[in-house]
């Protein structure tokens, strides 16, 4: 007897997904020489903690998963070591792309739904803010991103760790530590941000 | 030389590899005066250091000892060993080519008894076994070099092991005050086939090639299966003389990539076909992992492929292995990612050959400007305004294999014949 067809698929394919990466992600232009080879996946030190990791992720954006490409957890765990971009075959910059991936993630509105997004928020606002990163006032800005309820669980399962930090003077009390010059900083960010949005426009 | 003078019909050969050799006997037999220049001890090249050939695992003894006795019969064709070209000057037809000869120690009287190496406890390195085994100071190059002439090792000289060794030779033949020699020939044509260098593993710097004597590459994989090598031509880990089980072969280690060798050395796909059936040959139990991002066995040499993949102990993996790690045992671990499975690998060998790539000779060293340039890879071409008189030749010219050599070579002695005009 004929085997069945398969059941239809069901997943949305945007075709024109790839060619939208090439046009506007930093790097995306290179991405075409990627081969498959694996090297950029298999020379990655947190690869076992990434989902798909970056050629994966590479093939799907060619195959054209748009919403998979962003809901992706590699997008966020890549910890720009750069050993994929140095040791690439075919020159392309794989921490741009994706570093650039995640920027366009949050543009279009996908961290909601990607857990690893949240801290990542949570360290930028700390950073932006005051020039650094006050682990009191990320942790909870992190924690209660779950809301409210979440935050306290969260919060509490934490308390002896933090307290042994206290006693061990890896995390005081009192007003966060600054950077002496915020604005400067917040001024230096609003230019690179200007920057940025001239570029991606002229669609370098 | 018969034919010197302003319009010189000799032909030059830079190179005794098999496509300077082939060149050579080709344009010798039509009657031509050729001169063939080797840099080395012997002919023969890379070739001379092969153990089989693929697809039909012949063995590369056997033309070349064809070829030799072509060479015998030659009484128009000329050997020089030991020698390099220094300078070209002149144009097609009128060509002075400065000849430096390099010192070997060794004259024509060497009948090749062995005396000298006996003499002598001083040993180097094996250039012929590319490392992997130590020499006497005073060597045959290898046991079918042509010339069958004994070598100096340069390093002897000056030592009291010199002395040994010239005292050890009945016929006079070692000559310790050898300062070499530098001429120049006047020729016609040059074809230029000075061939390949096999690219250094140590520059894959994830792949410590350095940490472990079970990392090696292709070039002395051939060694260790051949009957002549280090090791008798029994394949065993470097490291302890052990039996291999399990064996890895690295695809594109250097080649297809920009780090590296941009470009598709060509033959180390089908060569790692053919040491994957050297392994099976001599262990019927052993395991060979072949970890490729595509396998090139390009047109007639598919066939070659599939009987090779029909072993079920030959393992195909899609995956340009990321690095190499040494577990405690010594031994080395692959790592990387399967790009079929998505899996990422942690996988011990007992052995790991390094599949590397041709890097052209010509990249280093003297190299004609005058009718040829490199190419941006620096394998030699014609140059456009050229005059066709120097002819790059075998893989000089580009990655080839030996069968593609020859022809190229072949298509070199004509296009030199045509450079120097009809014999006179």
């Amino acid at each position: 007897m004929t085997v069945a067809l398969p059941e239809q698929a069901t997943r949305k394919y945007d075709l024109g997904f790839a060619r939208w990466v090439r046009d506007n992600v930093n790097g995306g232009a290179k991405m075409s020489m990627c081969m498959q080879c694996g090297m950029c996946s298999g020379s990655c030190p947190i690869g076992t903690e990434m989902d798909q990791g970056p050629r994966k992720l590479f093939m799907m954006i060619r195959a054209g998963m748009k919403d998979e490409v962003f809901n992706s957890s590699t997008i966020w765990n890549c910890t720009s070591c750069y050993n994929c971009t140095v040791r690439c075959p075919r020159g392309v910059p794989v921490t741009y792309i994706i570093q650039d991936l995640a920027a366009k993630a949050v543009e279009f509105g996908y961290v909601k739904k990607v857990e690893n997004a949240r801290f990542a928020k949570a360290f930028w606002w700390s950073a932006k803010t005051f020039g650094r990163t006050d682990e009191r006032l990320m942790t909870a800005k992190y924690y209660f991103s779950f809301g409210l309820v979440e935050g306290m669980k969260r919060g509490l399962a934490n308390l002896k760790i933090a307290i042994g930090m206290v006693r061990t003077k890896r995390m005081h009390i009192g007003m966060p530590h600054k950077i002496k010059d915020t604005k400067g900083l917040q001024a230096i960010l609003a230019k690179a941000a200007e920057i940025d949005a001239r570029e991606s426009k002229g669609g370098a | 030389m018969a034919n010197q003078g302003p319009k010189s019909q000799t032909i030059l050969v830079v190179g005794g590899g098999i496509a300077g050799v082939t060149a050579a006997i080709e344009a010798a037999e039509t009657g031509y005066d050729v001169i063939l220049l080797e840099r080395g001890p012997a002919l023969g090249g890379r070739v001379a250091q092969l153990n089989r050939y693929f697809p039909k695992l012949c063995h590369p003894t056997c033309g070349l000892e064809i070829n030799f006795q072509r060479i015998r019969k030659l009484k128009n064709l000329r050997v020089v060993t030991m020698a390099s070209v220094a300078g070209v000057k002149g144009e097609k037809g009128d060509y002075t080519v400065s000849v430096s000869v390099s010192p070997r120690y060794v004259n024509a009287n060497c009948t090749a008894c062995g005396a000298c190496a006996e003499a002598t406890d001083m040993e180097v390195d094996s250039p012929f076994n590319y490392g992997l085994s130590k020499t006497k100071a005073a060597y045959l190059p290898h046991e079918h070099a042509f010339p069958m002439r004994y070598v100096v090792a340069p390093s002897a000289i000056g030592t009291p092991e010199a002395d040994k060794i010239k005292a050890a030779c009945k016929y006079d033949a070692v000559d310790l005050e050898d300062k070499g020699e530098d001429f120049e020939v006047n020729c016609g044509a040059v074809i230029w086939a000075t061939g390949w260098e096999p690219y250094d593993p140590e520059k894959l710097e994830s792949y410590n090639y350095n940490l472990s004597a079970d990392i090696v590459s292709n070039v002395q994989m051939e060694r260790l299966a051949n009957h002549d090598g280090p090791t008798g031509g029994k394949i065993v880990r470097p490291s302890n003389g052990e039996p291999v089980k399990k064996v890895a072969m690295i695809q594109c280690a250097g080649s297809r990539d920009l780090n590296h060798l941009p470009y598709c050395s060509r033959i180390c796909c089908l060569g790692s076909l053919k040491h994957a059936v050297y392994v099976r040959e001599q262990y019927e139990d052993a395991q060979v992992d072949i970890y490729y991002i595509d396998l090139r066995a390009h047109d007639k040499l598919e066939a070659f492929y599939q009987r090779v993949a029909a072993d079920p102990q030959v393992n195909f993996v899609k995956s340009k292995p990321a690095s190499i790690r040494i577990d405690e045992e010594g031994r080395p671990v692959l790592c990387g990612e399967n790009t079929i499975t998505r899996e990422l690998y942690e996988a011990p060998y007992d052995l790991v050959v390094l599949a590397t790539g041709m890097k052209p000779a010509a990249s280093e060293g003297y190299v004609p400007d005058i009718a040829m340039e490199q190419d941006e890879y620096g394998f030699l071409v014609p140059s456009v305004e050229g005059d066709g008189g120097i002819i790059p030749a075998g893989v000089a010219s580009g990655p080839l294999d030996v069968s593609m050599s020859v022809q190229s070579a072949t298509a070199a002695a004509l296009k030199a014949i045509q450079a120097v005009g009809p014999k006179s």
